[in-house]
């Protein structure tokens, strides 16, 4: 199939649909409301339904509801949107049900703005909500990323039925890449299993219900979610490594578009004789522990860069378990660290772990000193 | 291609991702370098990232007048139409050329709609842009429809088409080749022109590209995205409130 230029955004929503959704319910926020848009012209033409809800808490119980009944659904969202879908996400992992959810995170707390950001890293993975439930979580790093997660978002959900969330900066739903899609009309239709209610005549009834009085009753059903997110944890673990081949000092942490960013860096490094690693995770619940530790392992420190106050970190600071020094710098409310921001973070913990700078391989080349002049002179040439 | 352009109001519509913040920001330049006083107003109130008025440190720069909401309000997405856009307007004799970069749809093209009774028919050129690999604008019908909704909502008529036929950086002469024939079928269904096409960089200079038979405007890339971007390259002191103008879509230095 030809490539597409597209938006983040509009590549979600058809990669939805290629996934074999066609039911969405949502309420626009920006900046990830080109969702709703497209999919408001795009599912009327392959015979889905697009509901606009009259807010999130609609929308997010409207999803339980349709899902419940046997409908592969989707809603999409941005951080404060999430936050009121928060009561209806324990709803629905409780009574195992496999929606896909998106959240375009934009600058918090409170309403924030409505630029970029990664401030919803600790909701979506550790405290969505009240009660022991996790959501499946991926972060892509590029609109084919998104476009490759979303199927395999709805292939997880359906397969282990729970909710599958998919986090990305609003950079990610704004900006424009050329796409590949699956071919359209090959999903199958959801399974209903023993679960969804599809209709009892000639069949005991079933129930979708998350109200458990009996103490001992609720305790097995938390103990069979355990079990599942233990073989969740165990199976499905994913993540890049970036530059990880060769030795290097620092290893930098980083997961979404920030990853994108360093790589730039961890390009600009190399051509001066540095070499630094990349750890991303893909699956950011569960947070591939081990294959984080194992890079950690090769370097002499740390470096977690963020688009929040550190948040990740906690789960890095957990693969690391003391064993190496970690180094953090964040942003928030919009601003974007650049390549050169990386650079600096990188110097500064290079220095703090003794090492000394590589020399320039060209004498012509500026002194290590000066990184920025010497990252934009390199640009600016090309 | 021919400059000026045949008015001296020239607004440039499209859908989403068409590519008309791009060709905004090259026009006002190619404009500057061949001595025409230029002012570009940014209309876009639907998408927050990626605007023209990420770009002003470099237009100013050339001396083209930027006309964006003040402060933090230049991060929001309001609809917010400033007194000096209804003066752009108003031209005087030494008032060169008014680029008016309008928001994508027609959810961004109803900014249009209040300057209609300022406006004679024929006092303007109105651009839709077209990109052949965008959804919804990848067949001739598909640009009849954006063309129409963007007409009904901006009560302006469409006046001419600019083929912007691009998959960023894997833009191949086949693309541009594909969009001029979608363009020329538009063209040919509404009895508009076609006002030219455009090819990024040395992809202007592609044998396959020159050979195509229609005025060529050759576009450099200004709106770059973050991960290719320096910090600090383009610092605007007089009245953002963080020490980066944009956290997104900053321009490239002055070389």
């Amino acid at each position: 199939m030809a490539k597409v230029l597209m938006k983040g955004n509009e590549a979600i929503g058809e990669a939805a649909i290629r996934a074999g959704c066609v039911h969405f319910f949502g309420y626009p926020i920006t900046p990830q409301s080109e969702v709703p848009e497209y999919l408001a012209k795009r599912l009327p033409e392959v015979g889905g339904k697009y509901v606009q809800a009259e807010s999130e808490v609609a929308a997010s119980n409207m999803i339980y509801g349709a899902c419940g009944v046997g409908v592969r659904v989707l809603t999409t969202s941005s951080s404060p949107g999430i936050s009121l879908m928060a009561e209806a996400l324990s709803y629905i992992a409780a009574c195992e049900l496999p929606v896909v959810l998106v959240n375009i995170m934009r600058g918090g707390p409170g309403l924030g703005g409505i630029l970029p950001a990664q401030g919803d890293y600790l909701q979506a993975t550790k405290g969505t909500a009240h009660g022991d439930f996790k959501l499946l979580v991926l972060a892509p790093a590029s609109v084919q990323e998104a476009v490759d997660l979303m199927g395999l978002a709805f292939q997880l959900a359906e397969k282990y039925l729970t909710p599958v969330m998919l986090i990305g900066d609003g950079m990610i739903g704004q900006m424009m890449e050329p796409v590949e899609f699956p071919p359209e009309g090959q999903a199958k239709p959801l399974d209903p299993g023993d679960w969804a209610l599809t209709g009892c005549a000639g069949r005991p009834r079933r129930v979708v219900n998350s109200l458990y009085l009996d103490p001992e009753l609720l305790n097995q059903h938390n103990l069979k979610l355990k079990a599942k997110y233990a073989r969740i944890a165990e199976a499905e673990q994913r993540w890049e490594l970036y530059n990880c081949d060769a030795p290097y000092d620092v290893l930098i942490t980083a997961f979404g578009m920030v990853a994108r960013i360093c790589k730039t860096a961890i390009e600009e490094l190399k051509a001066e004789g540095i070499s630094v690693g990349l750890f991303r995770p893909i699956s950011v619940n569960p947070f591939p522990t081990r294959a984080c530790r194992e890079a950690i392992d090769k370097a002499r420190r740390v470096l977690d860069l963020e688009m929040n106050m550190g948040q990740m970190l906690v789960d890095i600071e957990a693969a690391a378990q003391g064993t190496k020094p970690i180094d953090f710098f964040g942003t928030a409310g919009g601003v974007v660290p650049s390549p050169d921001d990386v650079i600096a973070q990188v110097r500064k913990s290079l220095a703090a772990a003794g090492v000394e700078p590589a020399p320039a391989r060209a004498p012509s080349k500026p002194a290590a000193k000066a990184p920025k002049g010497a990252g934009q002179a390199k640009r600016a040439k090309k | 291609m021919d400059f000026p352009p045949p008015a001296r109001r020239v607004f440039i519509v499209g859908n989403y991702g068409s590519g008309k913040t791009e060709v905004a920001v090259n026009l006002a330049l190619a404009l500057r370098a061949r001595g025409v006083a230029v002012r570009l107003a940014d209309l876009d109130i639907v998408n927050p990232y990626f605007r023209s008025r990420e770009a002003r440190a470099l237009l100013e720069s050339h001396g083209v007048r930027v006309v964006v909401p003040p402060g933090a309000q230049s991060f929001a997405d309001l609809p917010i139409v400033l007194p000096e856009i209804r003066g752009m307007l108003q031209l005087g004799p030494g008032d060169g050329v008014s680029l008016f970069d309008v928001g994508g749809d027609e959810v961004g093209a109803r900014m249009l709609s209040s300057f209609h009774d300022h406006l004679p028919a024929d006092s303007y050129a109105l651009w839709q842009v077209l990109n052949s690999r965008r959804p919804f604008t990848d067949s001739p019908a598909g640009c009849q429809r954006m063309r129409a909704s963007i007409e009904a909502a901006a009560r302006m008529r469409v006046t001419g088409l600019v083929s912007n036929a691009h998959l960023v950086t894997e833009t191949t002469p086949e693309v541009i080749a594909e969009g001029l024939a979608l363009a020329r079928e538009v063209a040919a269904q509404s009895g508009l022109p076609l006002v030219f096409i455009t090819a990024m960089g040395e992809l202007a200079d592609h044998p396959q590209v020159a050979a195509l038979d229609a005025p060529l405007f050759r576009l450099e890339r200004h709106m770059l995205p973050p991960w290719l971007r320096p910090a600090g390259a383009c610092e605007d002191p007089t009245d953002l409130p963080a020490a980066r103008p944009t956290p997104l879509g900053r321009p490239r230095p002055t070389e």
